[in-house]
């Protein structure tokens, strides 16, 4: 099995799947860096750097982008089968088919973490220079990294949505559409700041992002919707990888697809 | 000599249409088994069920004797193929994508990557992205990875696709050496018949969706080759004759009074006078007999290779 996700990553080399990740990490180390500008306190003094406020705008801007951008790697990874032409001599060797999906899922994870590792490094150089200087309170570290595991691994959700459509249509585009979609609603949800939005699979990763808001925010309280939007993000997983591993097991490879 | 691959009542339907029906497939170790047929004839289809790439609706594969279903992986781990184009990772280079094969066949040696490069004559080029090689290339390096592990079998759809004419006649003479030499057996399907006629042991006939003869080549020639049918009054005498007096030996007594000469096809008037002048009483002499494509087109009804 190791074998088989080594050749996944194998076939990623030279591609553009990296300005891909890029478009994710760029924005969100950006954006939190946005922390760093002088502020006055209410009381009219500076204010120091604000460690959570980072972390909530690099999650924000990884939630919004993300979908769209896991969705496009997912596509990529095995729509590119297909419209290489490379499914004849995949489905030809002596492994079985559900391994290979396996394997692409698991890079695709694997984008993912890398993903979010690297839309958080401002955040954390930062936090480690705060930590040296001992003006870091340890826990929002620990805060800030929970956010960022829940945020990959709940973005990883909705991947056999987007692996369904790819292996369904063969082609990268229902993928594309499917992004484009998802991220407009992702942005109008997190700008309403609604309690329910993250009821919607591709905005539950939102959650512990809002989560750590609510500190900044004093506003207390779990989110009232987590257990139902964690219970319909994980309908949506293996609803939808129930149909990959049938589809791809089953399905007939025919000329030019 | 026993089975590498048989079929048996193979048949691959879409709604009511059969597009594949009821094929039987055989074989034999050592073959070089031409499978010939028009364009859409089923071959490719045939090919793709017995790479399990499309399910059967109804029959069975075996290949090395045991069926598909049960040993799938370990078949296949026998078997190398190109199936109707050899796709690849176009932004990897050509030793990239060997080790991708060479991975997933659970082989050891690397070295083995070099050796079949060579083989097919594309080392220099190894380092070369496969987006940058030419359509022969590709044909090539297809040819290569199904070679990389060593198979027993290979399957070939149309494998000379893009090759420029001496390309084919490398590929073909590589095909023969493989067979000869490593003892491989090969199926290779192809609407050339030229092509099939070159290499082929043995020929398999598909139209339609149906297999309609399966022979040896030996037997083809003989039932397909042209030969002067010549009538005569005592054919033993005849057959004396133009062996002393022409040197003839490709010849056969067909019946009462028949025989087919194959040799010295445009010296009727010659075979006539030498019988007539030593006392043969000649009533007929007639060129007779299909080419290849004479007898493709009669056992498929007039169908055109395209």
């Amino acid at each position: 099995m190791f074998s088989v996700f080594n050749t996944e990553m194998m076939k990623l080399k030279n591609t553009k799947i990296l300005w891909l990740v890029l478009i994710g990490v760029l924005p969100a180390n950006l954006v939190s860096l946005i922390a760093l500008l002088p502020k006055i306190a209410p009381a009219g003094t500076p204010a120091g750097i604000n460690l959570q406020d980072m972390f909530y705008r690099q999650g924000q801007m990884l939630t919004i982008w993300g979908p769209a951008l896991f969705a496009l790697m997912t596509g990529y990874i095995i729509a590119r089968e297909y419209q290489e032409r490379t499914i004849n001599q995949l489905f030809s060797y002596p492994v079985a088919r559900v391994s290979f999906l396996a394997a692409k899922l698991a890079a695709v994870l694997a984008l993912i973490a890398l993903t979010t590792v690297l839309s958080s490094v401002s955040v954390f150089v930062v936090g480690a220079k705060l930590v040296f200087q001992q003006h870091a309170d340890l826990n929002v570290l620990w805060l800030g990294m929970r956010m960022n595991m829940m945020i990959c691994a709940l973005s990883f959700g909705t991947i056999p949505v987007a692996a369904a459509l790819s292996m369904v249509g063969k082609n990268i585009i229902p993928v594309a559409v499917l992004g484009v979609f998802v991220t407009v609603i992702t942005a109008i949800g997190e700008a309403g700041h609604g309690s329910q939005g993250i009821l919607f699979p591709w905005l539950t990763p939102y959650w512990p992002v809002r989560q750590l808001a609510q500190g900044i925010a004093q506003n207390s309280g779990p989110n009232p919707y987590a257990t139902p939007a964690l219970v319909v993000l994980a309908l949506t997983f293996i609803i939808s990888l129930i149909f990959c591993v049938v589809y791809y097991a089953r399905a007939d490879v025919h000329s030019g697809s | 000599m026993g089975f590498c691959l048989r079929t048996h009542h193979l048949t691959k339907r879409y709604g009511e249409k059969a597009v594949v029906h009821d094929i039987n497939l055989s074989i034999r170790t050592g073959d070089i088994y031409g499978f010939l047929g028009q364009n859409g004839a089923g071959k490719t289809t045939t090919l793709r069920m017995l790479m399990g790439l499309i399910r059967p609706s109804a029959g069975e594969i075996e290949l090395f004797g045991a069926g598909l279903k049960g040993s799938r992986a370990m078949a296949l781990e026998r078997v190398g193929a190109i199936i109707e184009y050899p796709g690849f990772y176009l932004n990897l280079s050509a030793a990239e994508n060997l080790e991708i094969h060479r991975r997933l066949m659970g082989m050891g040696n690397k070295e083995c990557i070099d050796e079949v490069l060579t083989t097919v004559g594309l080392l220099d080029a190894k380092q070369q992205k496969v987006k940058n090689y030419s359509l022969g290339m590709k044909q090539r390096l297809g040819i290569a990875r199904a070679l990389l592990h060593h198979p027993e079998l290979l399957i070939l759809d149309e494998p000379t696709n893009g090759l420029d004419p001496v390309g084919i006649k490398e590929v073909r003479q590589l095909f023969l050496d493989l067979a000869r030499q490593r003892g491989i057996s090969i199926l290779i399907s192809s609407h050339l018949l030229n092509e099939i006629e070159l290499l082929a042991t043995r020929i398999g006939i598909i139209h339609k969706g149906k297999l309609l003869e399966e022979i040896d080549y030996e037997a083809l020639q003989r039932k397909a080759r042209q030969y002067l049918e010549i009538k005569v009054d005592d054919e033993q005498r005849a057959a004396y004759i133009l062996e002393q007096k022409l040197g003839v030996t490709d010849y056969l007594v067909a019946g009462p009074g028949i025989l087919h000469l194959y040799e010295r096809l445009d010296q009727s008037a010659k075979v006539n006078f030498t019988l007539a002048s030593n006392g043969i009483g000649v009533k007929e002499i007639v060129l007779s007999g299909d080419s290849l494509e004479d007898y493709f087109l009669k056992i498929t009804g007039g169908a055109r290779l395209v």
